[in-house]
């Protein structure tokens, strides 16, 4: 048996860390025993750290559960059918609920949880039964609308020392001796995964019967025990490729390491030549991950990996002595920071690629051209009109709104113009009679809808003659409502700010 | 269909519908009127630089081949289109699947092949061949040699050079004409200058000069030089400078924020680092020792490399 099943807790109070997040808990059990129906539970926090756990704790607290997991498909009708009914429908005694456990939120992605996040949407909102969420990752997208419905719960890393404790707890209880070094080392490479920590105790621990130190040597390089920061400051720090070389085995992508070590690079390197000489190292890495990619031949991983390790730390002349701060990937930070911007940038590129029959790329080509373009009112409306721009789309080429003015005289323009080619269309075909009967319908009905189209109009200008008396009258509140626009638009900025704090190491 | 012409940025009012309207692009244009004739065609790839007419060629040659009803039976993709082969695939399947409506068959517009990687043009040679009865492709890229020797030899490939700066300087006085607006000719010939034979840039730059009025020389240095992002000459000036951090910074916010490809930001930088030494502002070997960077660079890029780690490697060789 695992022992990381074995020793699960059972209660509570067995449960490791926080007495803040055990009241919310209870809290939260309370009220749904006594009939006060709550939000849905949405325990975040990384891997290993008794999220499953404290989940079937509350479980406990119900009569019956149902649990869906990371591995089932969640498509929409898979959701819906097995927990949407559940969720909606009482059970005949009123008092039992069922819980709905539901894991890995923040995992659904894929064509095969098409419409995923929606399903939970919709039971979120319809749901009349607890239901408990796992997710490791806070800030993944795909938590973005669940979030703010839920009751969040951030469960952080299991302290080192708790871990160390719990380990040995286990280890008197299966009779295992222990040199405490050990523990402690395992504890700390653990970095807050119980379970991880867990398992590695026991696969060690089935071999012989007292734990030591060189018992982990064993298993550490299968452990993802190393951190990211780590591995930078080996190659950053260090000279030695056997010490820099048994640090980049870590269980990261790579290149995302790749990416960590390049950012460091200038922080820390300051001759220009080290810099040159460090970054044709991490040009050379990021050129096997591209062959890598291109020919699904991940052996070449193993070049990647000398360039950006021992490459890099041997482009110093010699280790500086200082302090350093590393920081994570400013490149992703941008991104993660501009997400807005370059999201309305796509809106638009997008349109165009609809519209001008270009792709994305090209389309951000136009953009500069479409900035001095937009100065101009008609130009500005002309296209806009074209591609059927929003507001805040428009902006991103000219700040001042097109004035009202403008598109009114331009829109007259334009249905006037429309109007006229489309009565020498049916004119031009009418006067042909070259075509055959079934095209004569067709143009005969074409005049019908001109026909139409011209009383619409004549409707339209009558109608526009009222507005424009009606906003004569009420223009001063107008002005008010102008006013009261940005301050709408506020909040999105507010977010974006927000979400810069989320990327900073 | 004209009336959708009425507005819209001068490119799109401007395209030409008709086989016969498209401009400087005479050899191509009637050898492609024998498939209008003939009422069926190969399947076409149509290779040259951006801005010289192949997607209005192909939009012209299917309202001509398919007729009236050519919008039903013409699908224009994007191939690459960062939704995957997959999509793209799709797509395909789904339009093929219908038998060609009021048409002898349905074309397939995909255009930028060349940015495929080999394993989906592959993907795509099966397509191709599986649908040889229903539908024609229309391929379009800019460097044909970047496409797998299996598709190229299933197409008829035409070869569209630059347009002459005489067809352009026509079309640009035509449509300033048309829109009613005053051109100086040395104006028309400053554009025609700088955009190097791309019709779509020539354009854009024509209504961007227009946009404040009267079309003059001095508008039009002005707008060749907002349309243009600075950032680049800055950034290499601070890369020289020393200041690593900086430079990097201002390569990463032209990349992520505007959306600058690898390509554009390597040409840019071509550009920019030849002006320098043509004005006598960078030492001879200086400038051959960056032109084998960038040369590598740009090869790499090509190759599939990460464009933002190379470039900015790019930028640690001018310290």
């Amino acid at each position: 048996m695992l022992w990381t099943d074995k020793y699960r807790p059972k209660t509570f109070q067995e449960l490791m860390g926080n007495g803040k997040i055990r009241k919310q808990i209870e809290n939260w059990v309370n009220e749904w025993k006594n009939d006060n129906p709550q939000k849905p539970l949405l325990l975040v926090g990384p891997a290993g750290i008794g999220k499953t756990s404290l989940a079937y704790i509350i479980a406990n607290e119900f009569s019956e559960h149902i649990e869906l997991n990371a591995s089932d498909k969640r498509s929409y009708d898979i959701l819906m059918s097995t927990i949407g009914e559940s969720s909606s429908t009482h059970s005949l005694f009123g008092e039992s609920y069922k819980l709905i456990i539901l894991d890995e939120v923040d995992g659904i992605h894929g064509n095969d949880d098409r419409g995923g996040t929606r399903a939970i949407n919709k039971i979120i909102g319809e749901s009349k039964q607890p239901m408990v969420m796992m997710a490791n990752d806070f800030y993944s997208k795909r938590l973005t609308t669940i979030k703010n419905k839920c009751l969040v719960i951030k469960m952080a890393k299991v302290h080192t020392n708790s871990v160390g404790a719990t380990l040995k707890r286990i280890c008197r209880k299966e009779g295992v001796e222990f040199d405490p070094e050990a523990i402690k080392t395992l504890a700390k490479r653990s970095n807050g995964d119980l379970r991880a920590a867990i398992n590695t105790l026991q696969a060690i621990s089935e071999e012989g019967n007292k734990i030591e130190l060189s018992d982990l040597e064993s298993v550490s390089q299968k452990d993802n025990t190393n951190n990211i920061f780590d591995t930078v400051r080996t190659v950053l720090k260090s000279k030695t490729v056997n010490h820099i070389k048994p640090d980049m085995m870590i269980d990261e992508d790579p290149t995302l390491v790749m990416e960590y070590i390049a950012e460091n690079i200038p922080r820390e390197y300051e001759k220009p030549s080290e810099i040159k000489a460090a970054y044709a190292n991490i040009a050379q890495a990021d050129l096997f991950f591209g062959r890598a990619r291109a020919t699904r031949d991940y052996t070449y991983w193993r070049y990647a990996s000398d360039f950006m390790g021992p490459g890099v730390a041997l482009s110093k002349k010699e280790t500086y002595r200082k302090f350093t701060r590393l920081t994570g990937s400013q490149a992703f930070r941008l991104m993660g920071q501009t997400r807005g911007k370059r999201a309305l940038r796509d809106r638009i590129a997008e349109k165009m690629e609809e519209k001008m029959h270009v792709s994305l790329e090209v389309a951000y080509t136009m953009f500069p051209t479409f900035e001095v373009i937009f100065a101009n009112d008609e130009m500005a409306y002309e296209i806009s009109r074209f591609l059927e721009l929003e507001d805040d789309e428009i902006k991103r080429f000219r700040k001042r709104k097109i004035p009202k003015k403008v598109i009114t005289k331009m829109e007259k323009e334009i249905d006037e113009a429309k109007r006229l080619e489309h009565e020498e269309y049916v004119k031009h075909y009418q006067g042909t009679g070259i075509f055959r009967e079934s095209t004569e319908k067709v143009v005969d009905e074409a005049k019908k809808d001109a026909e139409e189209k011209v009383k619409e109009s004549e409707i339209v200008e009558d109608l526009k003659e009222e507005v424009k008396s009606v906003e004569k009258e009420s223009s001063k509140d107008e002005d008010k409502s102008k006013k009261r626009k940005p301050k709408d638009e506020e909040p999105e900025e507010n977010l974006d700010k927000g979400q810069t704090s989320l990327f900073s190491f | 269909m004209v009336i959708n012409n009425m507005i819209g940025p001068w490119v799109e009012k401007y395209r030409p519908q008709n086989l016969e309207d498209i401009v400087g692009q005479k050899q191509i244009v009637n050898r492609l009127n024998k498939y209008v004739n003939e009422e069926s065609m190969p399947n076409l790839m149509f290779t040259g630089p951006a801005g010289v007419g192949k997607t209005t060629t192909a939009l012209a040659l299917a309202k001509a081949v398919l007729g009236e009803y050519w919008r039903q039976n013409f699908l224009e993709l994007n191939a690459s289109d960062a939704r995957g082969i997959d999509t793209v695939r799709n797509n395909i399947k789904n339009f093929c699947r219908l038998k060609p409506v009021g048409a002898p068959f349905r074309i397939i517009f995909l255009d930028e092949v060349d940015n495929m990687t080999k394993d989906a043009q592959h993907a795509l040679r099966r397509e191709m061949e599986m649908y040889t009865k229903t539908a024609s492709f229309i391929l379009s890229c800019n460097y044909s040699s970047k496409i797998i020797d299996p598709i190229q030899s299933r197409c008829a490939i035409f070869r569209f050079a630059p347009i002459k700066g005489e067809d352009i300087n026509n079309r640009l006085e035509y449509i300033a004409n048309q829109e009613g607006f005053d051109y100086d000719e040395e104006a028309i010939k400053t554009i025609v200058y700088f955009a190097e034979g791309d019709m779509r840039k020539s354009v854009n730059m024509l209504q961007a000069a227009a946009s404040e009025g009267g079309i003059t020389e001095d508008k039009v240095y002005d707008v060749v030089s907002k349309a243009k992002p600075k950032d680049i000459s800055q950034m290499i000036t601070k890369a020289l400078s020393g200041d690593f951090m900086g430079a990097r910074e201002m390569l990463r916010n032209t990349m992520v924020l505007q959306g600058t490809s690898g390509e554009d930001m390597v040409n840019q930088i071509y550009q920019e680092v030849s002006r320098r030494a043509m004005e006598g502002k960078m030492e001879g070997e200086v400038y051959m020792d960056l032109i084998e960077g960038i040369a590598d660079t740009d090869f790499r890029i090509r190759e599939g490399a990460n464009p933002r780690i190379q470039l900015e490697a790019l930028l640690s060789k001018f310290l």
